[in-house]
């Protein structure tokens, strides 16, 4: 199918403004915390202040006894009603599974872990009702760091486990026949490189903080959150909390960033629903900031060692892979495949004859870790694209050459890699020689060049990041290979009304990234009506049946196909009404702008809009045809998409006070066939900062109690506008070959290319120092003590 | 808990000395983050951004007299030229919308040692003005900071304004934070010279429990300028005036820098700061001693 290719694509392509910025922009809009409803109660949740603890004893009497307060439940109170929160992802048949209850019963893992629940009239009255619940704890020890964790006779976060490790994940070339053996590689090595690299803790610091309400009163129990995933939730609710799945209706209304971090079956969500469900009236909850950097799930946290074998002359021979990742005190939805996903991007663009990758996943006294923009191949993505120019540094190569030397080339595709996945299609080169243009590499290198001569206190440093990654989440029978408890098709419905305008329902679920404008676009160019006249319904369960909602970048490759299809559909019903109309043979009819034409007779037409109406009215259609214009399609992809692009950092890093600041940014992105340019731009610019705020800024810390010391947009530095530098961003467009629309996902590229480019650029500029790793963030002081453990 | 807004100056120091627990709110940048985070629970809170002589400021003889409640948006706009060292300070403070409530009154209320315009104050020794139904005093900056986030205020006494003299000399401050806007200091710095009188000020921020001064530095730097030739320092010069600023301080580990790094970082901006305002002298325009 190239449909797109076979008419003028009037809105494809075309950078339109979004037509759900005036509402999300200005806030006018049904957020969750927006609702009100009648007798509607307001919730508050007391947390632990310790990182492991026995609760001793919970008295939620006196809270109960409060003014405005009308309900008061402990743990122990609701243990009945509750089960655990559920884990989507048993990544091994033998994987230590803990229950995780919404509120803690017993004993508490994480601070921030919620142990009783207030429901009052009014927010206030809730919070006073807090402060008036007691709780006695007994200590437990606490258990922070991952390969202490790991050690004999560690303390245990889950005592009746007997173990800190969840599972241990493997995949090896050479049993999986994709390539050799590693250890073959490792002893055979002309150069062999090994590294240990950390994957510091972040926060998904999306703009709206998270917000549930749940309304029992009526037939079904409506629950309205700031969710990216209303049906996974639908399903989850019904099958944790024993009501009927048709006795369920969820509702993501406008939700205000997700970033992974609304990818989950959240504690304060059953919560909600359980004391909706006890009490009988609606409640709401809605976190504080400081709530949520508590207590929602963390990202990243994995130690990676990695060894990378190679011939002198660069050629790379063999990858091993060892990680540790921080599960945090539970699992959730889909917490251990986080990690697996990076299994199968470490290769990266890279032939590798031979690969072996190990995980294992490691609970401690934090807060759970899950998805965060990314989830798993930023991870892997920062390793490779660290130790290749490392490789290059031992070596005294470009670091460019030596990637040249190693990747595929464009005409090699389709390339099986030693991962075992195909990639579709890519030109690496092309990127790479467009990106080396916009930067200016040539005359950088000179400067570096010029810096390093004079001994300049600010050195300048060249970062490269020539990233995959993997799209369009997920054909299912890979996601059953990986034994994940769900499939990764996505479905689309197109309804043409009476007067010729468009609803579309899709089942993908829009936080932010622009769904109803590229959705509206995609249709105008189907069916040939304007733009305008495409209504794009999402995130409700009652009109969004059926769908997988929205992650991993795949709701344009797989959602956007799925819509495809059904306008397909439309038109395949549309043409025999046409024909019937025209007093023509469908053989003779043509479809363009919308229209049905007779070949020959361009005067002569009948529009969608005509044959809808047609429909309505059903006085004339041919026999044996149903009477309407509505088309359901459902995609299951048949393999991922991989966008690829070059990203390339200029850093000036002050050797005195460590400071770093970025010069100059250039990225080239291959994100396939581009529907809207405008909103790739903006996933191409904020994906950037998110990745450059994990090189130089942000960090998840502890203190050796278990509290976490950045929950404040103080400590947590999230960076500003005054932190980066102009963007420079450019396109190679290589369409995916596994769909019509070509389109192959562009919301974490940048996420997942940036940091390696700027931490590369980071220690490029340091090299002459000696220097050859600063752990991230690279904050002054980092950059500082790297340079002064370099001199000793 | 109470609230109470008086119009006037008489008004607001009867209230203090009525209610002596009551804090006292300019911007409430500081405040107001406290209560939202649970940190203290006054019994009454105490407005001051109704009383319209707080917001005032006026030359006063040779120096100039500001109100406690002029925002450090008015103070780089209104005073920039003549309290260089001042402004340079204010334009750190947090974001725009930060810099039109946050008052230098209510930095100094706080006394927290990360305050950004402490340093400049302390460089240009400044004079602190507190009242109270008792009367008025002023308070030398140095002897203003007595503890973590504490001063010399008295309990039923509130700040007023604080008197600086217009820079008779370049100024400069200097600021490591962990990103560029919004941020708490890792550590700062500020240089006053005053050639007229062969003199240095300084003043440093987040390096000790309270923000201090760094005697020794000022008085070897003075001895060492050669304040009417106008040469070049030597390296010896800026790089021992660099370890005496760092010497001054005590500062300690915490989420957001090492002791370690906060001495170092603190000799690198002392130099560098010195650097920038000797060159200034060096191309003239302020009268020099000697």
């Amino acid at each position: 199918m190239t449909v797109t290719e076979e008419r003028p694509a009037a809105e494809v392509g075309h950078a339109r403004r979004r037509k759900e910025d005036a509402r999300l922009i200005t806030g006018r809009t049904m957020w969750t915390d927006n609702i009100t409803l009648p007798g509607m109660l307001h919730l508050a949740i007391l947390r632990s202040p310790m990182a492991h603890a026995r609760i001793a004893t919970i008295d939620v009497g006196p809270a109960r006894e409060l003014p405005g307060v009308i309900a008061a439940f402990s743990g122990r109170d609701l243990a009945e009603d509750m089960a655990s929160l559920p884990c989507a992802w048993p990544v091994t048949e033998d994987m230590v599974h803990p229950d995780h209850l919404p509120l803690a019963v017993d004993e508490v893992r994480h601070t921030g872990e919620a142990v009783a629940v207030v429901a009052a009239r009014d927010r206030a009255s809730a919070l006073d009702g807090l402060e008036a619940i007691e709780v006695d704890y007994d200590e437990l020890p606490v258990v922070l760091d991952m390969e202490a964790a790991l050690a004999d006779g560690a303390d245990l976060v889950h005592a009746d486990k007997g173990t800190n490790k969840s599972f241990t994940w493997v995949f090896d070339s050479a049993e999986a026949g994709s390539g050799g053996n590693v250890a073959d590689a490792l002893d055979g090595a002309e150069v062999k490189l090994s590294r240990r690299y950390v994957q510091q803790r972040l926060i998904p610091a999306y703009m709206e903080p998270r917000s549930v309400v749940v309304d029992p009163t009526g037939d079904v129990f409506t629950v309205w959150s700031a969710t990216q995933i209303p049906h996974i939730l639908r399903l989850m609710i019904a099958m944790t909390t024993g009501t009927p799945e048709h006795k369920v209706r969820v509702v993501a209304p406008d939700v205000g960033g997700g970033f992974g971090g609304k990818l989950q079956v959240t504690p304060e969500e059953l919560i909600a629903f359980h004391v909706a469900r006890r009490i009988g009236k609606p409640v709401k909850h809605t976190e504080t900031r400081s709530e949520s950097m508590q207590a929602t799930h963390h990202g990243r946290d994995q130690i990676q060692f990695i060894d990378l074998t190679a011939r002198r002359d660069g050629t790379v021979t063999g990858l091993n892979v060892r990680l540790l990742a921080n599960m945090g005190a539970y699992l959730g939805l889909v917490t251990p495949g986080v990690p697996i996903l990076g299994a199968f991007m470490y290769n990266a663009i890279y032939k590798i004859p031979a690969y072996r990758f190990e995980c294992t996943g490691v609970f401690t006294n934090t807060a759970w870790t899950d998805a965060y923009r990314g989830a798993g191949r930023p991870e892997a993505t920062y390793a490779i694209e660290r130790i290749v120019d490392e490789l290059a540094a031992e070596l005294g190569l470009d670091p460019m050459e030596v990637r040249r030397k190693n990747w595929i080339n464009h005409d090699e595709f389709p390339f099986t890699t030693v991962a075992g996945l195909t990639y579709d299609s890519g030109n690496y080169e092309a990127a790479t020689d467009k990106a080396t243009q916009l930067f200016g590499y040539d005359e950088l290198r000179r400067e570096q060049a010029a810096r390093r001569e004079s001994g300049d206190l600010v050195q300048l440093g060249i970062g490269i990041s020539t990233y995959t990654e993997m799209c369009g989440l997920a054909p299912s029978r890979v996601l059953g290979a990986l034994r994940y408890g769900a499939g990764g098709w996505e479905s689309a419905t197109v309804r043409v009304l009476p007067t010729g305008k468009v609803e579309v329902v899709t089942g993908t679920s829009p936080h932010g990234q622009g769904h109803e404008t590229a959705w509206s676009q995609i249709v105008a160019d189907q069916l040939g009506v304007p733009f305008e006249d495409v209504e794009v319904l999402h995130g409700d369960t009652r009109t969004s049946v059926r769908g997988l909602d929205t992650y991993g970048s795949r709701s344009l490759a797989v959602g956007g196909t799925a819509l495809v299809k059904a306008c397909q559909k439309v038109i395949k019903n549309a043409k025999r009404i046409a024909a019937h109309m025209l007093e023509a043979s469908e053989d003779d009819l043509e479809f363009a702008d919308g229209t049905w034409r007779v070949r020959g007779t361009p005067d002569a037409g009948k529009t969608i809009a005509e044959c809808a109406l047609a429909v309505f009215t059903s006085h004339d259609l041919p026999d044996g045809i149903e009477p309407n214009l509505d088309a359901d399609a459902t995609h299951d992809p048949e393999n991922f998409s991989f966008p690829h692009g070059t990203h390339l950092c200029a850093a000036e890093v002050d050797t005195e006070t460590g400071w770093v600041n970025i010069r100059k940014y250039a990225a080239v992105d291959d994100v396939g066939r581009v529907i809207n340019p405008l909103i790739v731009e903006g996933q191409v610019h904020g994906g950037i900062a998110q990745g450059v705020a994990q090189a130089l800024f942000e960090e998840a810390v502890y203190d050796e109690s278990g509290n976490l010391m950045t929950g404040t947009f103080v400590d947590y530095t999230v960076p500003s506008a005054a932190d980066l530098p102009a963007f420079d961003t450019d396109r190679t467009e290589t369409p995916a070959t596994g769909h019509p629309l070509g389109a192959k996902g562009v919301g974490e590229a940048g996420t997942i290319a940036s940091t390696p480019a700027v931490v590369n650029a980071v220690v490029d500029a340091l090299r002459p120092l000696g220097v050859n790793d600063v752990r991230m963030p690279c904050t002054p002081e980092r950059v500082w003590q790297a340079i002064q453990e370099a001199r000793r | 808990m109470d609230f109470l807004r008086p119009a006037t100056l008489t008004d607001a120091l009867a209230a203090k000395a009525e209610h002596p627990d009551a804090v006292p709110v300019a911007g409430g940048t500081d405040v107001l983050v406290e209560l939202n985070f649970d940190r203290r629970r006054p019994p009454a809170l105490l407005d001051l951004t109704g009383v319209a002589e707080l917001a005032e400021w006026a030359p006063d003889g040779d120096v100039l007299r500001i109100g406690a409640g002029v925002p450090y948006s008015r103070i780089i706009g209104e005073l920039g030229s003549r309290l260089p060292g001042l402004a340079l300070a204010s334009r750190t403070v947090g974001s725009p919308q930060i810099r039109n409530r946050g008052t230098v009154g209510g930095n100094l209320g706080s006394a927290s040692p990360a305050g950004d315009a402490h340093p400049p104050l302390l460089a240009s020794d400044a004079v602190v003005e507190v009242a109270s139904i008792r009367g008025a005093r002023q308070i030398p900056i140095t002897e203003f900071f007595t503890g973590v986030k504490r001063n010399a205020l008295a309990p039923d006494e509130l700040i007023t304004a604080f008197r600086v003299a217009p820079a008779d000399g370049p100024q400069q401050f200097a600021k490591v934070g962990t990103r560029n806007a919004m941020v708490i200091a890792v550590c700062s710095f500020a240089i006053a010279l005053h050639p007229s009188r062969c003199a240095v000020g300084t003043g440093v921020g987040s390096a000790a429990p309270t923000p201090r001064r760094a005697p020794a530095a000022e008085e070897f730097l003075a001895g060492e300028l050669p304040w009417g030739s106008r040469r070049r320092l030597s390296d010896a010069v800026t790089r021992r005036f660099g370890e005496l600023v760092a010497s001054a301080a005590a500062p300690i580990d915490d989420v957001r820098g090492t002791a370690d790094y906060r001495r170092h970082a603190l000799s690198v901006m002392a130099r560098r700061t010195l650097t920038w305002v000797w060159q200034e002298h060096c191309e003239g325009g302020w009268p020099a001693c000697a």
